[in-house]
């Protein structure tokens, strides 16, 4: 013990009110206390700078935890333990009750608490990454009154504070709109537990339509401050969430990050981890999307990653015409499913009249087996759509075959439906009905028979 | 007298002084108090090698309050004898190393005396100064003897040199471990006391009262019955506690003379950690010769130590450390030489494995790529080369025990799975970010001290009776958490055939017990505990020849007996002295023979996980398998190995000293890392017993054997895991992830 | 700054000290209070040998300043149990070896029968966390988890 307690004043200020009338009598004289894990550890070691120190521990109007409207407030003075037994904090920002329960051991999370966290300001801090993720915002309170500053324009360098001499944090606000969006949150340090972070992770994020909806990234020990990765974020949001995407914000990732070599470790190991850690975020984040088959996604991204050439022919046997196989290709990447076919179709759609003849001249006759099938595969898929016609009675495979006679003598080309699922009587009396459509109706109903069943060869590709 | 089966040995009594250690009574030193008593404390040099050229006093302390020591104030000689001489209790003009002591402080108000230490400036000439095995070895800057070498050894069998020429193979590898830090939970602390009628007396935490009052002659210059050294209950010791408690012993014990007031000085974690001594730093390079079908033919080891800036028991160190490097294998050709090299940190010193740690990695992590060079799976290879009854080992000792080492090895594996999981892990570690891997070490460690040590120290024991009937077992040993007082009370209990609780411990005071020798080097259980049997023995037979015991006695008879005796005679006492075995011969000279009276066998086998993201390692399972003799109480027992176990793991994957010139950069708990509750893996412990008829019912040492096991054993799992040889410890992740990932480069900016 | 006079309540009884308000809780019970079961073992708050309840919780008395436990109820290794009736989890950690050195074991007996109290019947994760902030450098833990399954397994505790 290399202090010497004569040598220090220690007030208790009964209520909030008294310690903030005496911080406002002296501003920087007082140094405020709360649970002291982090102000006795340098008193004892003999390294504690102020003399004159200012008791919170125990305030009542720092240590509750309230829900309102949008938002739940915690007070500065709650404590690590309260913070991850609280069934609010597990439920809304498990990110933090998770912090919290990483910070040293039981006996120090019983003393430490948020606003020793945020104002320590120490750049390995458990609790920064997930209020920059939850985007959380203070309240500070001085005998003047209260301000309220958002918690990412808190840290202004290694150890320097927003924080006015006679201010204290009085709450942390933390918006409740984070129950349905994904969350992840690691910490690396050099042991299981007491450790201080090598490097510390926490995003919140949603997915729209598999694309980046919402991203929020802290990140901690990496910079002279707790960070809010803005600059991956900027690169991920409103695009689909792809490996290429991920390799990209590494590299982003990289610059924006600072790391130093410490007594804890060194910059190439923070570098590399932080790299490992924001990539299984992402991943993770990228699985959580709405698709919930792994597969799908899985050879969606394969496709995605292959080269122009290679990535149209793959597509070619859902839609046999090559500037649609070649358009697709160009469009991607493309995140899942839901996107795939609403590129498809409006790919299709807007193609000339050539190129879906072409499409169209790649189907059998219903009930037939011989058409100019472009692909090996599109035959198969065509078999197997046309399955309700093989099934069908001699009566009726007759009349079929005397009705795709009659439909291109008409038309001029093959009769095509969505045949999956429809019964060859059913066919029949469809193909009798447009016998009698006008040419340019005819030519819209089949164009859009022809977009329902690239719809059904896609999921069939992707696996869905 | 019936021969009763043994009835205490071997049971799992309670701990002897476990009560009041469970009740928080027990008594440590910074517990103490004594009237009119100072605190006392040390001014250290804060450069790594320089001369003293002026000392201040800086004006805001009454210094006129204050007793103050320097070397000029030593009233005998200015050393804490250890081995040689050359070790300062104070610095006088020259220092060698960061923390080195220069002035004693005392004072009654510890506050004042902190901010005393603080108000003396040095200043210092400084000298150039060396931190590194190979700065040392280069000899460009000299700081200690002619040459910068404390020691030296070689050992020498059969002819390498052709050994070499006729191999199919020769691996070469270099090892590497560094220092690692004691960290009892328990700081160096002692009081002393002086009065020049009675002398001096100093109490503290200590392994070895009689080494402590050796160094105190020494330094006081006061006759050896003017002495007397207390210990007091002990919070770890490790090894920590063997050669230092000479040095702050010695402190206390000037600033008492000086002041003619009891003086306690107690160090807080910060002034423990960076000032007292750490384990030896390695460098161990190897070259087998091996033939394709994985027979060894022979080594070439040259092992080197770090001994920091003073001798103090580096020899001893690189002794142990040099017979143990060949590892439990037949070498038929072998050569091994030794070094231990001075450089400017603080001396290195004692710890749990005193050098077999440090050679044992080495040889353990050679042999698994041996074994991969010669396409042989590790335990094959291990198998074709095992020790046994009949061959000899590097120092031509016949192993004269049926061990068989194959055996131990097969029962540790397969109660590892280690096969399954080996196979398993090699087909899914390519896919997974999870990477498992399963590795083992097999080893000895010796027990007792080296060759003729034993001998040298010409231990004895007593047991006497005191007036009330209660029997008390005199030695020097001492409990600091191994159970020496309750091995030794269950062994004369056994002996004499009373209760376990009719036998005590006589206080460990230097005037009450005989020197039974330290307690170091795992020899208690088994050269005390022998002691200890034969002195019991000798006092039961007093009783019959006086016949005061029937043919058979209950324990309350027996205390009857000796109460009645000591009435009668005054006194009722039994000394046992050490005596040499007749066919034990070592050669001093040619490093040759009989290096330990016995040898504990080892096979331990670690599973890990290496986390592909932060490149963390875990222990996830650890197996540890032991030949030890006997074990006289099994808790005991699996504890020592359990807690050597723990120690093994964060000497392999946690504990790392930064130095920054020669001085240790995190002395702090937070900043010096050793595992916690969360960081352990469930350790199974099994044990196999050969009665050794040179300890007490047959037990062998054992308590620095579970020091050797767990780094080799984790880091072949590990490289493993990794598909990469890792041969340095402490493996950090930095390490691990410097050799599996890509330089990572800062990029521009990418478009958005 | 002067000396207080405080009032403190440790182990059941009220105990009167003049200190300063800054001196650490752990100087002033082994100091003042001659309360020696209590050990320091680092001042950093790491290793827990300084462990106590202050109002049920388990706490570092070597991080706490004396004036912040006016009115608290402080129980000490102490205020366990004494020598002649022994508290189930002091019983269980001399059965399973769970104390070698014994200087670890004050603060991990108190942080067990607080890990107890929260946790009856614990998992072996539960005991993990329960005690990780309390170091042990000779037992390697095996012996201290078995001590704590053995005093769960104990009524009343």
């Amino acid at each position: 013990m290399r202090s010497d307690p004569a040598e220090y004043t220690f007030l208790s200020p009964a209520s909030l009110a008294e310690a903030l009338d005496l911080l406002r009598a002296k501003p920087g004289n007082w140094l405020p206390v709360a649970g002291g894990t982090e102000v006795m550890v340098q008193y004892s070691a003999g390294k504690l700078a102020s003399r004159n120190l200012l008791s919170l521990w125990g305030l009542p109007e720092l240590s509750e935890i309230a829900e309102l409207e949008d938002s739940f407030r915690i007070g500065g003075g709650c404590t690590f333990a309260q913070l991850r037994e609280h069934e609010a904090v597990q439920r809304f920002f498990p990110m933090l009750a998770t912090a919290a329960a990483w910070t040293g051991s039981i006996a120090n999370q019983n003393r430490a608490t948020l606003a020793g966290n945020i104002v320590n300001a120490s750049p390995a801090a458990d609790s920064p990454p997930a209020l920059l993720a939850y985007e959380a915002e203070l309240e500070l309170i001085s005998a003047a009154g209260t301000r309220r500053l958002p918690y990412d324009e808190f840290h202004l360098g290694y150890k320097k504070t927003a924080l006015r001499p006679e201010e204290l944090v009085l709450a942390v606000h933390l918006p409740k709109h984070y129950e349905s969006w994904f969350t992840y949150t690691r910490k690396v340090g050099s042991r299981e537990a007491q450790a201080i972070s090598k490097i510390c992770i926490a995003g919140a994020g949603k997915l729209k339509s598999g694309s980046v909806e919402s991203l929020h990234i802290g990140i901690g020990a990496v910079a002279p401050t707790p960070l809010r990765l803005r600059h991956v974020e900027s690169l991920l949001l409103g695009k689909p969430l792809t490996k290429k995407q991920i390799a990209k914000s590494k590299l982003v990732l990289q610059d924006e990050i600072a790391p130093i070599e410490d007594i804890r470790s060194s910059v190439q190991y923070r570098r590399q981890v932080a790299e490992n850690l924001l990539e299984d975020l992402l991943l993770t984040f990228a699985l959580s999307g709405e698709d919930p088959l792994t597969s799908s996604v899985t050879a969606l991204d394969s496709w995605n990653d292959l080269d122009l050439l290679t990535a149209a022919e793959k597509i070619l046997p859902c839609c046999s015409s090559v500037r649609w196989a070649d358009r697709m290709a160009n469009a991607r990447p493309i995140a899942n499913l839901d996107q795939m076919l609403e590129v498809a179709d409006k790919t299709w759609l807007e193609l000339s009249e050539q190129d879906w003849n072409e499409a169209f001249r790649s189907h059998p006759r219903i009930g037939e087996r011989k058409a100019a099938p472009v692909t090996s595969q599109s035959a198969a898929w065509s078999r197997n759509e046309q399955s309700g016609a093989a099934a069908a009675s001699e009566e009726i495979q007759q009349a079929l075959k005397a009705g795709n006679e009659a439909y291109e003598t008409r038309f001029g080309r093959t009769y095509i439906v969505c045949a999956t699922g429809r019964s060859a009587e059913e066919m029949l009396l469809d193909l009798h009905r447009r016998l009698r459509n006008t040419d340019r109706t005819e030519l819209q109903e089949v164009v859009e028979q022809q977009r329902q069943i690239t719809r059904l060869r896609l999921r069939k590709w992707l696996g869905l | 007298m019936i021969l009763l089966k043994e009835r205490i040995v071997g049971a799992p009594v309670l701990r002897k002084e476990g009560v009041a250690k469970v009740c928080g009574k027990a008594c440590y030193i910074d517990d103490m108090k004594f009237p009119h008593m100072l605190y006392g404390a040390t001014v250290r040099s804060s450069i790594p090698r320089g001369r003293i050229v002026g000392i201040e006093f800086g004006d805001e302390i009454p210094w006129n309050e204050f007793v103050i020591v320097g070397a000029k104030d030593i009233p005998g000689e200015n050393t804490i004898a250890l081995i040689n001489r050359d070790w300062p209790c104070l610095a006088a003009d020259l220092v060698n190393h960061p923390e080195e002591p220069v002035l004693l402080l005392a004072h009654s108000n510890r506050h004042l005396l902190v901010k005393a230490v603080a108000a003396v400036r040095i200043a210092y000439d400084p000298l150039p100064s060396i931190h590194s095995i190979e700065e040392s070895e280069r000899g460009e800057v000299v700081v200690w003897g002619r040459d910068n070498i404390f020691k030296t050894f070689q050992i020498e069998k059969g002819n390498i040199d052709e050994a070499l020429a006729q191999a199919d193979f020769i691996v070469e590898g270099e090892y590497s471990t560094e220092a690692q830090e004691h960290l009892y939970i328990e700081n160096n602390g002692v009081i002393a006391a002086f009065t020049p009628e009675e002398g001096l007396t100093v109490w503290g935490s200590m392994q070895c009262p009689f080494y402590v009052h050796k160094s105190l002659i020494a330094v006081t210059g006061l006759p050896e019955d003017k002495i007397r050294v207390v210990q007091v209950e002990t919070g770890g010791a490790f090894g920590g506690k063997e050669d230092y408690p000479s040095m702050i012993g010695a402190h206390a014990a000037l600033l008492a003379m000086k002041a003619l007031r009891p003086v306690k000085i107690v160090y807080d974690r910060t002034e423990d950690m960076t000032a007292t001594t750490k384990r030896h730093p390695s460098r161990t390079r190897i070259r087998t010769a091996v033939t394709r079908d994985g027979k060894l033919l022979g080594a070439e080891i040259e092992f080197a130590l770090d001994g920091g800036a003073y001798s103090t028991l580096s020899q001893t160190v690189l002794s142990r450390g040099t017979i143990h490097a060949a590892g439990p294998y037949y070498w038929p050709n072998v050569r091994v030489r030794s070094k231990a090299f001075a450089t400017n940190c603080p001396p290195h010193g004692a710890f749990r494995g005193f050098g077999a740690p440090q050679s044992l990695f080495a040889i353990e992590r050679h042999m698994d790529r041996v074994a991969q060079i010669v396409g042989l799976a590790p335990e094959d290879l291990r198998r074709r080369n095992f020790l046994r009854k009949g061959l000899t080992t590097a120092t031509s000792q016949e192993i004269r025990e049926d061990i068989d080492l194959n055996r131990l090895m097969e029962r540790a594996l397969e109660i590892s799975g280690y096969q399954n999981k080996r196979a398993k892990y090699d087909r899914e570690n390519p896919s997974s970010r999870q990477r498992k891997g399963i590795g083992f070490a097999v080893f000895l460690h010796g027990a007792g001290f080296t060759g003729s040590g034993e001998r040298y120290l010409n231990s004895l024991a007593a047991m006497d009776a005191t007036s009330e009937g209660k029997l008390r077992v005199l030695v020097s040993s001492t409990e600091f958490g191994q159970g020496t007082n309750t091995v030794l009370c269950q062994i004369a209990a056994e002996a004499l055939g009373v209760d376990y609780d009719a036998v005590e411990m006589a206080p460990p005071d230097t005037s009450v017990v005989p020197n039974t020798g330290p307690t170091v080097a795992s020899r208690t259980t088994m050269i005390v505990g022998k002691l200890v049997q034969s002195a019991a023995i000798g006092l039961r037979q007093t009783l019959q020849s006086a016949g005061l015991l029937q043919e058979i006695w209950s324990s309350e008879e027996f205390c009857v007996a000796a109460k009645a005796y000591v009435a009668t005679h005054g006194v009722l006492r039994s000394e046992s002295r050490y005596e040499a075995p007749k066919d034990v011969y070592w050669d001093d000279e040619k490093y040759r023979g009989e290096a330990y009276p016995a040898f504990a066998w080892a096979v331990y086998v670690a599973e890990v996980t290496l986390d592909t993201v932060s490149y963390c390692v875990t222990v996830d399972d650890f197996v540890a398998m032991q030949e030890v003799g006997r074990v006289l109480n099994p808790v005991l027992a699996a504890g020592q190995i359990e807690g050597g176990v723990v120690q093994g793991i964060g000497y392999a994957l946690y504990e790392k000293v930064q130095w920054q010139n020669g001085r240790m950069a995190n002395g702090q708990m937070t900043n010096y890392i050793i595992p916690t509750s969360q960081d352990i893996p469930p350790i199974r412990v099994c044990f196999e017993e050969m009665p050794s008829s040179h300890g007490a019912y047959g037990a062998k040492g054992i308590g620095e054997l579970p020091m050797d096991g767990p780094a080799p054993a984790i880091l072949n799992a590990v490289s493993h895991a990794a598909g990469k040889d890792f041969n340095s410890i402490p493996l950090l992740p930095e390490m691990i992830c410097r050799e599996l990932s890509p330089s990572v480069v800062s990029a521009e900016v990418v478009a958005l | 700054m002067n000396r207080e006079r405080l009032s403190l309540k440790v182990n059941g009884e009220e105990h009167f000290v003049e200190t300063y308000p800054m001196e650490r809780l752990l100087d002033v019970l082994r100091e003042k209070l001659r309360l020696t079961g209590t050990k320091e073992g680092c001042g950093e708050g790491e290793c827990g040998a300084c462990s106590v309840l202050i109002d049920g919780k388990l706490v570092n008395s070597c991080l706490v300043p004396v004036a912040q436990v006016r009115g608290a109820e402080i129980i000490t290794i102490e205020g366990l149990a004494s020598e002649e009736l022994l508290h189930p989890v002091q019983i269980a950690f001399l059965e399973c070896g769970g104390a070698q050195c014994g200087m670890c074991t004050p603060g991990m007996i108190v942080a067990t029968a607080c890990l107890l109290k929260r946790h009856p019947h614990p998992t072996e994760e539960q005991i993990r966390e329960g005690l990780n902030g309390n170091l042990c450098r000779c037992t390697g833990y095996m012996r201290i988890f078995q001590a704590v399954s053995m005093a769960a397994a104990t009524e009343s505790v």
